[in-house]
């Protein structure tokens, strides 16, 4: 009996020390700063974090905490509205930036000052296949044919699911998918392309993740996906669509929980950390493709003509084995009028593919 | 009902069901586990064990598990000792109740927290509930609620009343009555349902994943490190980690085998 009580004193101890967040243990009067982001940048932002520590220690003496979370961006965006209480929230897609900005969390004018919009990385929506490719998936039209197995995460939950079928329906609507034409060529793609969906997971990794696990024939995803997974020593190949969506990833301040946290000037900080030449480099490394034209030139992406001051060398060095090549016809949301609309007209309860999902789930 | 001969044919088809039955569900994932835990050697073993949010979620895992425990096995007892001895207004209702967390998804009860205690909530706490620890605390003991309860209660309602009655007529107090006279009787079943009370509550997944936000090293438990450990591509990590989580689960197997066998030998 003395022994039970001594080993509930023991476990009563280890659940006290256990209401630390793990880092605060040394540091005098270190700030903590929390950071909600959807599932898929999580290894740039292990790389840029300590760069900003390091950095924000530099500037002040003071020791930065980051507590880190990732989900699915649509579940991320509705924790943080129900009231998790990130400094910063770096998600998929600009309306689960703007769910929080009608919950009162970040303030309308969120983007407006910013050079960027509020963009900190971009990709390209791009088609994922075996090794070999034996179905020989060379862009849109090939994922309609009968018996191809696709996966892609569920538009419900994951904002890059919605990039994934917003890629598919600006092709086809304009015109790059051959074999549908006119009015209903975009329904008509995306009943075919829907129908063959094998598996929609929750977000965008776990999709990649079903795919990598060698179930369906083709996955919708992106290109910082197909990257990561290469250098993370998978086998399998991609290929670009000769029209696809420029996926274009926000960040934003929470107004809001800053001031309740009294963290508003290292969140500011954060957030402007990240289009840093090195922070930008740290997330073409991972296979994002960076936004800032200088570090653009680096990764063989500047528009022809444009004259670029010369990123200086920092703490990040280029990857040169990371390529970013140019598509036919890249387009961007402005395509179906911005998000508002394209949600409306595609995602809403009467949008065309909530119907298209409707009717094949039955 | 005709009895079946242990050495008919269908004795032995339905040993071979059963075996492979287990076979299939516990011991193949069982063997699994262990097989890919060891896949890469110790290097990634004691990396895992090293790695500062594992050993923090092993701790927020313990501590809130044994929180939830502790919780539940003093209102559950009482609540079993309201249930057989007392009649009021609304008993049976209650006692339907009691079982409603074994029958919600646990994933929805994490989402009706965030309705009360969340931002803009029915209530204001005063402090942090949801996306903190103390909302863990409540999603496990939501989701363990019931074993004390229906542990407790079958063997209270065996006993009469006249053994504490009696007790009282000899001048003993309340609360001796309760140590020397009902305590021995339920003891057994109350440890059991602590067993799995604390089962229950160190495995819950669904409800704190929703309810947690899984900010590592801060709210994410050792079920949430296995979720996220998979999507890092850090599968020997997820595997480490479920080990230690099964090693868990033989122990309280254990411990549940001993106690069954006391209840056994009480009941000759």
């Amino acid at each position: 009996m003395k022994h039970l009580k001594l080993t509930l004193a023991a476990a009563g101890l280890l659940a006290l020390s256990a209401f630390a967040p793990v880092a605060a243990q040394d540091a005098p009067e270190p700030i903590t700063l929390t950071l909600a982001g959807y599932a898929v940048p999580r290894e740039a932002y292990g790389d840029i974090i300590p760069l900003f520590q390091r950095y924000w220690l530099d500037q002040t003496g003071q020791q930065v905490i980051v507590l880190e979370s990732y989900q699915a961006s649509g579940a991320q965006s509705r924790a943080v509205a129900g009231g998790f209480a990130a400094d910063v929230v770096a998600l998929s897609i600009e309306p689960d930036i703007t769910r929080l900005v009608d919950a009162g969390l970040v303030s309308e004018d969120w983007k407006d000052d910013n050079p960027y919009s509020g963009i900190v990385t971009q990709s390209l929506v791009v088609l994922a296949v075996r090794a070999d490719n034996p179905k020989n998936i060379l862009d849109w039209a090939d994922l309609a044919a009968e018996g191809v197995e696709i996966i892609t995460p569920d538009p419900a939950t994951s904002g890059g699911a919605q990039w994934n079928i917003l890629g598919a329906a600006g092709a086809a609507e304009r015109g790059f998918v051959p074999g549908y034409e006119g009015e209903t060529a975009v329904a008509d793609f995306l009943t075919a392309l829907a129908g063959n969906v094998l598996v929609f997971d929750r977000d965008g990794r776990e999709s990649y993740l079903t795919f990598e696990r060698g179930i369906g024939d083709v996955a919708i995803t992106y290109e910082n996906e197909v990257i990561g997974a290469a250098l993370a020593g998978g086998t399998d190949a991609y290929v670009y669509p000769a029209s696809t969506i420029l996926i274009e990833n926000p960040v934003a301040v929470v107004d809001t929980y800053v001031d309740q946290n009294g963290t508003r000037e290292v969140a500011e900080a954060f957030v402007e950390f990240l289009w840093t030449a090195d922070a930008q480099r740290a997330f073409a490394n991972r296979g994002f493709r960076p936004v800032t034209p200088e570090v653009r030139a680096q990764y063989g992406l500047a528009e022809e003509g444009e004259e670029i001051a010369e990123a200086g060398a920092g703490a990040v060095e280029v990857n040169a084995s990371i390529v970013y090549p140019a598509v036919e016809d890249e387009f961007t949301i402005e395509h179906f009028g911005g998000w508002s609309e394209a949600r409306a007209t595609y995602f809403g309860d009467e949008g065309l593919f909530t119907r298209i999902a409707a009717e094949i789930q039955g | 009902m005709r009895e079946i001969s242990p050495r008919s044919p269908w004795a032995i088809l339905l040993i071979v069901i059963v075996l492979g039955y287990a076979g299939i569900l516990f011991i193949a994932p069982l063997i699994g586990i262990i097989s890919a835990a060891f896949a890469d050697g110790l290097e990634p073993i004691i990396a895992t064990l090293n790695d500062p949010s594992v050993q923090h979620a092993f701790y927020i895992s313990f501590a809130l598990a044994i929180g939830a425990t502790a919780i539940n096995a003093v209102l559950g007892l009482i609540a079993a000792w309201v249930l057989t001895r007392q009649r009021f207004r609304g008993r049976r209702l209650f006692d339907a109740l009691v079982d409603i967390p074994f029958v919600f998804s646990p994933v929805i009860a994490g989402y009706a927290m965030i309705v009360l205690f969340g931002r803009e909530g029915w209530i204001t706490p005063p402090f942090a509930i949801v996306f903190a620890l103390p909302g863990i605390l409540l999603a496990k003991t939501f989701v363990s609620l019931p074993y004390v309860i229906r542990e407790v209660q079958p063997v209270l309602e065996t006993l009469t009343p006249e053994a504490e009655d009696a007790a009282y007529t000899i001048g003993a107090t309340r609360w001796t009555t309760f140590r020397k006279v009902v305590l021995p009787e339920i003891w057994t079943a109350l440890l059991y349902g602590i067993v799995l009370t604390f089962a229950r509550a160190i495995g819950e997944f669904g409800a704190v994943s929703v309810i947690s936000g899984n900010i590592e090293g801060y709210t994410e438990t050792a079920t949430s490190f296995v979720f996220r450990a998979l999507n890092d591509r850090n599968a020997s990590g997820a595997y480490i980690v479920s080990l230690l989580l099964c090693l868990i689960s033989v122990i309280i197997l254990v411990l549940m085998n001993v106690l069954r066998s006391r209840v056994v030998r009480k009941g000759v």
